[in-house]
Parts: structure tokens; sequence; C-alpha cells
């Protein structure tokens, strides 16, 4: 990022071979179809051209991820602001997985974690984060009761954690 | 139950991203200022972040020709884009609908729109809003959103502008700049967007402009890229999100700039 920052177009091109799955992956989705994915990929990486100086420290796949995801819920909610950025970015990286657990992530690993969670804990999780709904909808379509949903979904993380940190140690 | 015990169930909500604003923005208050839920914060919401990678494609799905095709589309966009502050593609307008819209008139969207932009700065700048300030100078496209809001508000009230009535607002022209003014759009349901189109003088065929969702009271205040030629008509239809090359469907309106 740091060469990017400097406007080196070849550093921006090897973030881009690193990087596009993940992008155009979440594109389709949450968005459920190939041209918007398109759109969102070229959206988010001019972000990171364009705007380099908003990507500030941390695992910049998980900065990624959690940009793709907010432009994609822009799409699906017309929302520009969203309220999870009120938390200080230092809270962030206190207890944040290890930079070298983060560093093995990909897609296998991820989805193999998330198939060591049990179904109930699995489903309101992904609803979640590539549905873009709140939790109060997810407790409706699932027809469960809130504060079932609430603590299932925190059973959830910790576990998806867990595994991957286990993924990591293998 | 005490009121730290009720927060704390719902940091995991927070860190999942599934909270509604208004409880999404009291969890947060409360992770600011305690050690406990700032920590299962930092802790769930990186486990929440890599959720993303579950959807990483292959790019043999994807496939070898759209492959190449996409980084040609993003690297070319890059290579004409200036690092400067933009929105997106998609534009999306704010979310935040006006309290009542006493008269559908001109005055009513420039106060709603001058006032929103207003809004927007000020919660920027406001001293009760610090770590949202820090948040938001981090997060430049929101603030160039704010920015780009102040410009077109502006534009609306240069001197020697244009309005051309629309049922759902007014098409606003000022020298070759183009704004739609628009209220009370539905949703355009899952998975579309609207999107605005132009006619060159002289063309029979509309081309494709931005796409763009309206916010939650169906307001919409957008500028065009601006058309190497000049309009004849301007219109907007509901498509797939992305965008499609020709209208798909009924257009919302065309109105002729004449």
């Amino acid at each position: 990022m740091a060469l990017v920052r400097e406007r080196d177009a070849g550093a921006f091109e090897a973030l881009y071979d690193a990087y596009y799955r993940v992008v155009y992956g979440i594109g389709v989705k949450m968005l459920g179809e190939a041209a918007a994915a398109e759109d969102l990929t070229q959206a988010v990486f001019l972000k990171i051209w364009t705007s380099p100086q908003a990507y500030r420290e941390g695992n910049f796949g998980a900065w990624v991820s959690r940009v793709t995801r907010n432009r994609a819920l822009d799409v699906l909610r017309g929302r520009a602001v969203r309220p999870e950025s009120e938390i200080p970015h230092d809270a962030t990286m206190e207890g944040s997985l290890d930079e070298t657990v983060f560093a093995m992530i990909d897609g296998e690993r991820v989805r193999a974690a998330l198939a060591t969670l049990p179904e109930e804990q699995r489903r309101p999780i992904e609803l979640g984060f590539f549905g873009g709904i709140t939790h109060e909808e997810i407790a409706r379509r699932t027809q469960t009761p809130l504060g079932t949903i609430k603590t299932r979904i925190r059973t959830g993380l910790h576990k998806l954690r867990a595994a991957l940190e286990g993924s990591a140690a293998r | 139950m005490n009121e730290h015990d009720e927060l704390f169930e719902s940091v995991a909500l927070l860190a999942l991203g599934v909270l509604p604003e208004a409880e999404a923005t009291a969890v947060a208050a409360h992770v600011r200022d305690c050690a406990q839920c700032r920590a299962e914060y930092a802790e769930l919401r990186s486990a929440a972040d890599a959720l993303g990678y579950a959807a990483e494609a292959d790019a043999a799905l994807i496939g070898g020709a759209d492959c190449k095709r996409l980084k040609a589309r993003v690297m070319d966009a890059a290579a004409t884009a200036t690092p400067a502050r933009r929105s997106s593609d998609t534009i999306v307008p704010l979310r935040r609908a006006p309290a009542a819209f006493a008269s559908p008139g001109r005055t009513a969207w420039l106060a709603y729109a001058a006032a929103a932009a207003a809004l927007i700065v000020a919660i920027v700048s406001s001293a009760n809003y610090g770590v949202l300030k820090k948040q938001y100078l981090a997060e430049q496209n929101d603030v160039a959103r704010a920015s780009d809001l102040q410009a077109r508000v502006a534009a609306m009230l240069v001197p020697g502008s244009r309005y051309y009535a629309i049922p759902q607002g007014e098409v606003v022209e000022n020298d070759g700049r183009i704004i739609f003014a628009l209220r009370g759009l539905p949703d355009a349901g899952p998975g579309k967007v609207y999107q605005a189109w132009t006619l060159a003088a002289g063309a029979k065929t509309m081309a494709p402009s931005v796409t763009f969702v309206p916010d939650r009271g169906g307001i919409t205040l957008i500028e065009l890229p601006r058309s190497a030629a000049p309009l004849a008509a301007v219109a907007v239809s509901v498509e797939p999100a992305g965008g499609s090359k020709a209208p798909t469907s009924t257009p919302t309106f065309v109105r002729k700039l004449t």
C-alpha cells in the first residue's frame, strides 16, 4: 500500500491481482449478479487508487473486505453512513486476528471454518453479513426469538475466530 | 441485567454490522468507553471481516476472458482517475429524509438540500461527534459526498439555471451541468437501481448515465457527468444493479430540456 500511496501503478496492479477475487466474490454474493459485482469491483479499487490514505493500518485484506461489504450495502440499502464506523480505529486492532493468521486466510479456509459452525449459528451470520439485513430481520426470517439470534451470532463469531486461528496453526 | 450487560450482548451484532442504526450508535458509544466491550468488539470484528473471504471467487468461475476484461476496465479507470475525493460510480444520496415536505416547490427542495448538506458538514465538524468526525475524515468518500452535495446545491442556485419540472421534482440545467432533484422515489427493489439516461441533440437513442439509489425518504440529489454534446432530453428508469446499456423498463420520467 505504501507504493500505491506513491502512485505506483505496478503496485496497484499487484494489489488488484491479490484481492480482486475477494472483492468480486463479495459483490456477486451480496448483489446477486456479475454486472453489479464488476461495478463494485471497479468502485472499490478506484477508491484504493484515488484515496489510498483511507487505509491506515491493520490487515489490508480485512480492510478491503469491510470496504467492499460497505459499498455493497450502499447499493442494497442506499445508506451513506454506517454507525459502526464510530468505533475508534484503535479499538479494532486490539485483539484482532493475528497478522500471521490473516495472512494465511483464503476462501477455502474461511469456508471450512464456517462449515464447522452448527447451521443455527452459521445461517444468521451469513444472512447478516452477505444479506445486509439487521438481526431483527434475521430473527423474522428464521422465525427465531431475537435473544436467541443474538446468542447464536455471538457464539458463532467466537467459534469462527477460534476455527480460523486453529486452521492457521495447522 | 444492567445497561452494560444489555449492551455487551449486542457487541457481536455491531461487529457483524447487523444492528439498526440507532441501536448501533448506542452500542458503539458504549464500546468506546468500556474496555471489556472494546476487547469483545475487536475480537469479533476481525472474525466478521474474515467472512468476506468466504465469498472469494475462483478465477476459473469468473472466466478467463471476463477476468482480463474486468482487470482492463479497472486499470483503465484508474489510469484516468485523479487521486481526489470522489464518490462511487453509483451515487448514494443522503439517507435522511426531511421531517416534512410542506411545499413540493423548488424552494422547499433547495431548503432541504441545503439543510441536508449543512447537516452532514455539521456532523463532520461537531465537537460532540469527535470520534465520528475522525472516522469521517478517514473515510474520504463520505466527506466527498458532503462536498459533492454542497456543490450540487450551489449549482442549483446559480443565476441562469433552467428548471424543468417533472412529477418527481425538477431537472436543473446550468451551463451544461445537469442535476436531478427528485423526491418520493420508491425503492427500486431488490437488486435494482435507478439509472439516468441522456439524449444528445440529434441522437436517436438514449445513452446510459449514472446509476443511483434514493435515500429512505425517496430523496435524490445527483449531478450527471457532463455530456460532450448538448442534451435534448434526460430520463430515469429502474435497471438491474450495475446499470444497463439500454433502458430495460418503462422510464420513471422523460424530460425534454427545451
